[in-house]
């Protein structure tokens, strides 16, 4: 398909994803607004214009041809002001703006994951089609008149380079604006050569070429710049042909096509370039403004109107567009490749400062050098861990729209606010914790909010639903929460469902914490039916799974009537943490220090044994289990006498337990580095490790993850 | 065409083993309890010896452990539990490269590399313990060489 190679598609992609994000959050500011403003439309048309132009580069034609006809739309609507369009068909705009976005996305999914385009646009197509008649043929009655209006003098000046064009060329109906490339020079002398190359396939007769002048004269230049070479052919056949020598020929930047209908080609007789006398009802049409709505004429020529005086209407906006920016985009990969590099600094640094040749020797010199070179390197890490975060903003701004399609089809009415946007993560976890989040602004949306506005109300609440999503750091944890004001958790029914299903024994009597737990077991979904958002079959589990995937946790609270709030807890960062390092036996593992409360030296007196034998160990008015590190992973030698070892109290979201161990070796700022993936097979993650990571001896340290260690344990 | 293709067929019918350098590959022969094996040269990354190894919990038993082989992770298949030979003390690793996954695997002790032709290779009767060994071929000693199916040793799992 795509001719470039992978640089450009990805630019491509990158590029149109961020303009299709920019496009998302404006429709729905405007759609709050129900109203387009001058800013939006702009932008809109300039966003449209893009993807033409680069989906046209690339040659993905249906984008092209969608683009083209939203671009059309919007110049229209730019052209009249949005009050062109009646009240009563803004929603429809709105939809077909989604329709259009969701077009986009689709293909830019496919061109992703390299399938082949979806090229059957026709609905779409007709739809925008149908939607640019709709609007545009009450304006355009007043099109002949409008023309000579001084009114219109402003817009037919942007049309004027169209105007004269044909009028100048009778006989030559078939048009070929092209532009060049900003700032690439000698415009001149590359349209001259553009049409020397024309003249080898057709006739010097069968063309011409507006402005003339160009072998010789190199202050037409500029007018090339201004309002682009204009060629005009006798035959479309040879417009066709030339359309392949243009877009074949360097620093083309765009083109555009227009044909004189036949019914229009008696007018371009009148030599005059003047507004009243543009042969084509279509750039007058478009330049008309909403002023005169009296006399009835037939519906300009929708294609050839905005086609026509789109290009130059649109150079000064490219220009502004082009500041200064002080960002750069760099390809992950080669963050992830700094990442790794940094972190085997850090090792090395520990393995040359730490090195057992030192034992014993006093060297005032070289402790300060090292102790230096430890703080460059701390502020290396640093710099490098903040070249990977991103703000959370572009996954929440995803959630309005999804917030907006729920409410029209479940018919229900909520607002989503935000909060804390800007908070900042790893861009790993960003990609991860997307889906996760969709999946809980859905359930709160399908299972939250009520069905009914007039619950609400009797309620005393807002008819208007409210889901608040927000961010925020908290040291080494980023956390997330999705709250929503809605009905909250049905204790019975969930624990009903759970019995159904088997996770629950029936006749227990279960804590309104166990039972929000069932929500997050797998195969789980309180949804009688299946809905289009949720309920399939897929639920809260896979949203745990993703989050745990990356290290955090999710927990939920409800409180009846007044909503469910669902907050995932997620470590900032999964590369590099300080943990603690110890030992059992022979082995070394690595504890989160962020999981790790307190540690305890302790006799056998102070433990407590419960009925089925576990040890409990009391702190702080909590009796606490007691975990043997030695036992739990069948480890020979270590300690098996508690006053010989060392108890550790940690606590990863809602599990808090204590870890006996032989002892502790410090701390130490460690590089996470996945498990081999050969071994993932074996299901060691969910027995509690993490990872591991490489210490400064060059000997491997497994990583504990605290909560999973728990849930194996029991 | 045609008549190359004819001749090729008489060759190949007439005087089997003539063009040796397309229709060999180089094995690596190493000794595990006793036996010789073969594993394809393609695979074959390094050789070490006297590695540290860092044991793992809670893994099967042939998982012997990981390594930090120069920065990168590898994990140590214990060969001898998954042949279901007896237990014994090795420690030269020879890593393989699996269609990119870098695996280890205990050896005894590593011989030699030869030059086998892949039509002396015989498909080996199938067994139960068997499953890693995808053929066999009589060397020039007077030996047997199973071939060690190192594709085989990520399916294990």
């Amino acid at each position: 398909m795509g001719t470039g190679n992978d640089s450009i598609l990805d630019a491509f992609l990158y590029e149109t994803n961020g303009l299709l994000e920019q496009l998302d959050s404006i429709v729905l500011a405007a759609e709050q607004e129900d109203t387009f403003s001058d800013d939006d439309i702009n932008t809109i048309f300039r966003i449209m214009h893009t993807i033409k132009g680069s989906s046209a580069m690339m040659e993905y034609d249906s984008l092209m041809t969608i683009a083209h006809r939203a671009e059309d739309l919007f110049s229209i609507i730019r052209d009249k002001s949005i009050s062109v369009v009646p009240e009563s068909l803004r929603p429809e705009l709105f939809d077909l703006l989604f329709q259009t976005i969701d077009f986009f996305r689709q293909e830019i999914e496919c061109i992703e994951n390299d399938q082949p385009l979806i090229e059957n646009i026709d609905t779409l197509l007709q739809k925008i089609n149908s939607f640019i008649q709709q609007i545009s043929a009450p304006a355009g009655a007043p099109a002949p008149e409008a023309a000579a209006a001084p009114a219109a003098a402003a817009e037919t000046a942007a049309a004027a380079p169209e105007a004269p064009a044909p009028a100048a060329t009778p006989g030559f109906p078939y048009s070929l604006l092209v532009f060049f490339d900003e700032g690439c020079g000698m415009e001149n002398l590359r349209a001259f050569m553009l049409t020397t190359s024309i003249r080898e396939i057709c006739g010097e007769e069968d063309f011409t070429f507006v402005p003339a002048e160009v072998e010789h004269d190199p202050s037409t230049a500029a007018q090339i710049v201004e309002s682009g070479f204009l060629l005009s052919f006798r035959n479309k056949a040879d417009r066709d042909n030339a359309i392949h020598i243009v877009t074949g020929a360097g620093s083309v930047r765009t083109y555009q096509t227009s044909d004189q209908p036949e019914a229009a080609a008696p007018a371009p007789s009148a030599p005059a370039p003047a507004p009243a006398a543009a042969p084509a009802p279509a750039p007058a049409a478009a330049a008309a403004p909403a002023a005169a709505p009296s006399a009835p004429a037939p519906a300009p020529a929708p294609a050839a109107a905005p086609a026509a005086h789109a290009a130059p209407a649109h150079k000064p906006e490219t220009t502004t567009t082009h500041h200064k920016e002080s960002l750069i985009s760099v390809n992950l990969s080669k963050l992830d490749q700094l990442a790794a590099v940094v972190g085997e600094i850090v090792i090395t640094e520990s393995m040359v400062t730490a090195s057992p040749d030192l034992n014993g020797l006093k060297l005032d010199a070289f402790t300060k050098s090292a102790r230096q070179l430890r703080k460059l390197t701390d502020e290396l890490q640093d710099v490098s861990m903040s070249l990977r975060m991103v703000p959370v903003s572009a996954t929440f701004q995803k959630m309005n729209r999804i917030v907006r399609d729920m409410c029209k089809k479940l018919n229900k009415q909520a607002r989503l606010v935000l909060v804390g946007e800007d908070t900042e993560v790893d861009k790993t976890i960003v990609d991860s914790i997307g889906d996760p989040i969709m999946h809980i602004v859905r359930n709160s949306m399908d299972h939250g909010i009520e069905e009914n506005v007039q619950d609400r109300i009797a309620a005393g609440k807002d008819p208007v639903g409210e889901i608040i999503l927000s961010a925020r750091h908290t040291g080494s944890e980023v956390i997330i929460e999705v709250k929503d004001d809605g009905q909250g958790v049905n204790y019975d029914a969930v624990l009903n469902k759970a019995t159904r299903q088997g996770l629950a024994m029936p006749g227990v009597d279960y804590t309104h914490k166990d039972i929000l737990n069932f929500l997050l077991a797998p195969g789980f979904s309180t949804n009688t039916e299946v809905t289009e958002f949720s309920g399939r079959g897929v639920g809260m589990d896979v949203v745990k799974q993703n989050v745990e995937n990356v290290g955090g946790t999710v927990t939920i609270t409800s409180e009846p009537g007044q909503g469910m709030t669902t907050t995932l807890k997620i470590p900032l960062t999964m590369a590099i943490m300080d943990g603690m390092e110890v030992s059992v036996g022979k082995s070394i593992f690595t504890i989160p220090i962020h999981n790790i409360r307190q540690s305890f030296k302790i006799s056998a007196d102070d433990l407590v044994h419960d009925a089925s034998g576990g040890e409990l160990f009391k702190c702080m008015g909590n009796f606490y289990p007691v975990l043997r590190m030695q036992e739990l992973y069948h480890i020979e030698g270590g300690c098996s006498e508690v006053q010989d070892g060392i108890l550790i109290w940690l606590e990863a979201g809602e599990t808090s337990y204590c870890l006996f161990v032989d002892e502790l070796l410090g701390e130490q700022q460690v590089v996470v580095k996945p498990l081999p993936s050969f071994l993932n097979s074996f299901n060691i993650k969910r027995s509690g490790i993490a990872g591991c990571t490489i210490l400064g001896d060059g000997n491997i340290s497994i990583i504990l993850d605290v909560s999973n260690l728990y849930s194996h344990a029991q | 065409m045609e008549e190359n293709r004819v001749l090729a067929e008489d060759q190949d019918s007439v005087v089997p083993d003539t063009d040796q350098t397309s229709t060999t590959e180089k094995y690596l022969l190493f000794l595990s309890d006793g036996l010789l094996f073969g594993a394809s040269a393609s695979y074959i990354v390094e050789i070490i010896t006297n590695h540290p190894i860092t044991t793992l919990p809670l893994v099967p038993s042939y998982i012997h452990g990981i390594i930090n082989l120069r920065g990168q992770l590898i994990p140590i298949v214990d060969i001898r539990q998954l042949l279901g030979q007896s237990p014994g003390s090795c420690d030269c690793i020879v890593i393989l490269n699996i269609n990119d996954t870098m695996v280890g695997i205990l050896v005894d002790t590593v011989q030699k590399m030869i030059d086998v032709p892949i039509k002396s290779i015989l498909p080996s009767p199938n067994q139960e313990q068997q499953t890693l060994v995808s053929g066999m071929c009589s060397l020039a000693e007077g030996q047997t060489m199973l071939v060690f199916d190192c594709a085989q040793l990520l399916c294990q799992s």
